[in-house]
Formats: C-alpha cells, structure tokens, sequence
C-alpha cells in the first residue's frame, strides 16, 4: 500500500490517520460522556486523564495530517453531481476545524480550571492561560456544545460516504478503506 | 565528684533558663507541597498552633510543640480541599489534628536539625526538621523545612495509594514570625 495518495485513491498514511483519529474521536466522546457522571474518586481522575491524553494525541495527529495534506495530493473526487462535491469538501473542512477546536477548547478549560496535563503519565504540558473560573465555565459549555455538534457533522461525513457506497456504488468509501479492492469506473468516463 | 554534679546541673538548669519562649505572631505559614499528575500543587494549614522554646546557643534547651488542625488544609482546588478530609486522606472526623513535638536538638555542621515524632492520622513516625533561627528585635523569625513521606502516614490510602499520580513525597515549610513571650 503506498504512503502517498494516487489519482484514484488515499494513500497509508492518511489512511492510518484517518481511521486512528477516527477512533480517537468516538472513544474520546464516549469516555467524555461517562467520566463527567462518576463519582469522585481515583477512577474519574484517571478516566479523566485518559480522556485528556487522547485530546491531546488527536491534536498532535490532526497536525500531523494537515502536513501531510499539504505535502501530499488528495485522490480526484469521484464522479458526483457538482453539489455533493462541494457539500463533502464543506464538510471536511468543518470537520478539520472541529477535530482544533475541540482539543483546544478542553485544552482552555483545563488550564482555566487550574488542572494539571500530563499525557498518558509520560510529560505534563502547560496551562494556556492562568486560573480564572468563568472562563473555565464558558469552555467546559462550548467544548461540550462542540461536541454535540461535531456529532451531527459526522453523521453527514458517514452517511455520504455509505451513501455513495450502497448507492452511487463509487468508491468514495473503498478508497479510504485499508485493503479494500477498488470497484471498477462506471464506463464512458476518463479515468 | 558531687560538686562537679552539682555544677552539671546547674549549668543545665542555666542553660533552661536563658532559653526564651516563643509566642507565634501574624504572618506566619505552615505550607505543604506535593505532586498531582506531574504538577506541583502547594497548600497550607490556616490553623495550627506552635510552643516554641529555643536557645540558639544551647540548641539542647530548645523545644518545639505544634498542633495541627487538619479541617484547616487548604490547595486552592475545591475537589482536592473537599477530599482532604475524608478518610482515605486525613480523615478529619477521626483525627482532627496533627501532633509534632521535639525529642532532641542537633547540628549537623552549621545546620541545626530538630528530630522530633510526628504523629499524622494516629500514627507516631520519626520526622527530622531543618531549623533556621533568626534572631530579631523583640523576637525572631524561625524557618522550618522537610519532606515527608504521605504513605507513611496513611494519607491517600486505598485507591489514592497509587503514587505514579499522586506523589508519596510532600515538602513541609513553615515560616513563624515570632514574638518573645511576655
């Protein structure tokens, strides 16, 4: 599988991002949910923790991946009436500003609210700013609000893709997925 | 040999004497720092009380007596202020203050050392105070420092044992201002 994308499909390493980030986003909302209803105790502190490190690693990962865009070319979109293209472009790019805003916005809280970062118990990180308790408050609010909306955005970005899948039958979906064999192109088109 | 007894004790006598007592005036700090997920966190006891006898020139005289009141912890974090108390930490409702009194005075070259028991959560553990004495008009200012070891005084007991989060070493620092005894 090569590391860069081709004309018709993504290469490994978005691909490894993609699906990494992707899983750190889902795990990261689900722990997000269930920490902030535990009881106080070691437990919420270190779930709390957790939930920290993985911010912080989709963060590095989503730098990582904009470099990458940067540096590398992106497959040509498969052929799709000229509104579906730019509704998927639109919604990437909200779900790039998403996958920043909510670290940072959890990022702010926790410096607001006078917590220690410390990634996975290897190094500690800075607070962005000092202690400052309405602060705290209007981020812990957006970094939740955030969420729920990138929830919704995801299940535009999800349910494009299954849609091209199940019915365009193109191969939007397949050619992010590892492994998977491309769909031949619909005749009379270039490829 | 029974008037060199006598001169012995006399002098001790003496020297008991000359050393003043203390009273612990306004300004005056017990602070505590340790560690939480890597970062460094201080806090201090708004209330404790310190008897404070001590002869710079015949340290052997001297005397240090201080109660704790635990409620009186204080880290700036309203979670970790409501934790302190409980059991798994100081546990308040059964132990509500800590106890350090001298047993003897020592230098260790210019450093004068208090070696002392302190008694944390019921129990009595040896703790070793560096002293620093500054004499000043109408009294002094005595600055005290040493790290103690939180397990050892089953403080974060339980879950909170798990020291890779909450560290086991915590630095003591008081600061008394202090006012001779009228």
């Amino acid at each position: 599988m090569p590391m860069k994308s081709s004309d018709t499909r993504w290469g490994s390493v978005i691909k490894w991002l993609h699906w990494l980030m992707a899983l750190g986003i889902l795990g990261n909302g689900v722990l997000g949910l269930v920490m902030v209803d535990m009881s106080r105790g070691m437990d919420k502190l270190n779930t709390f923790a957790i939930h920290k490190s993985i911010g912080l690693t989709v963060l590095a990962l989503l730098i990582l991946r904009v470099c990458w865009r940067l540096y590398d070319r992106a497959p040509r979109d498969e052929p799709m009436p000229r509104w579906q293209s730019l509704a998927a472009h639109a919604t990437h790019g909200v779900l790039y500003l998403f996958m920043l805003a909510l670290p940072l916005s959890g990022w702010i809280y926790n410096s607001a609210n006078g917590n220690p970062l410390q990634w996975f118990k290897q190094f500690n990180l800075p607070a962005l700013m000092g202690k400052n308790e309405d602060l705290a408050e209007i981020a812990s609010e957006t970094h939740e609000a955030l969420f729920w909306i990138l929830i919704v955005v995801l299940v535009a970005h999800v349910g494009g893709a299954l849609v091209h899948h199940w019915l365009e039958r193109d191969n939007t979906l397949l050619r992010m997925l590892p492994f998977a064999r491309l769909r031949a192109r619909k005749t009379g088109e270039n490829p | 040999m029974k008037s060199i007894v006598c001169l012995l004790a006399s002098c001790v006598l003496c020297s008991a004497a000359f050393a003043a007592d203390y009273q612990v005036e306004k300004g005056s700090t017990l602070g505590f720092s340790s560690t939480f997920q890597g970062e460094r966190f201080n806090g201090s006891f708004t209330r404790f009380e310190a008897q404070i006898r001590y002869d710079a020139a015949n340290i052997e005289a001297s005397k240090f007596d201080v109660s704790i009141d635990l409620a009186s912890a204080s880290t700036g974090d309203k979670d970790r202020d409501d934790t302190l108390p409980g059991s798994e930490f100081f546990n308040v409702a059964k132990f509500p203050s800590a106890h350090f009194v001298t047993r003897q005075f020592k230098r260790n070259g210019e450093q004068v050392i208090a070696e002392g028991t302190l008694t944390l959560k019921g129990i009595d553990k040896p703790v070793d105070l560096q002293v620093t004495f500054v004499p000043k008009e109408g009294g002094a200012t005595l600055d005290v420092t040493t790290v103690l070891k939180r397990l050892d005084f089953d403080v974060g007991s339980g879950e909170y044992a798990d020291t890779s989060t909450i560290g086991n070493e915590v630095e003591v620092k008081a600061h008394l201002e202090l006012g001779a005894k009228p």
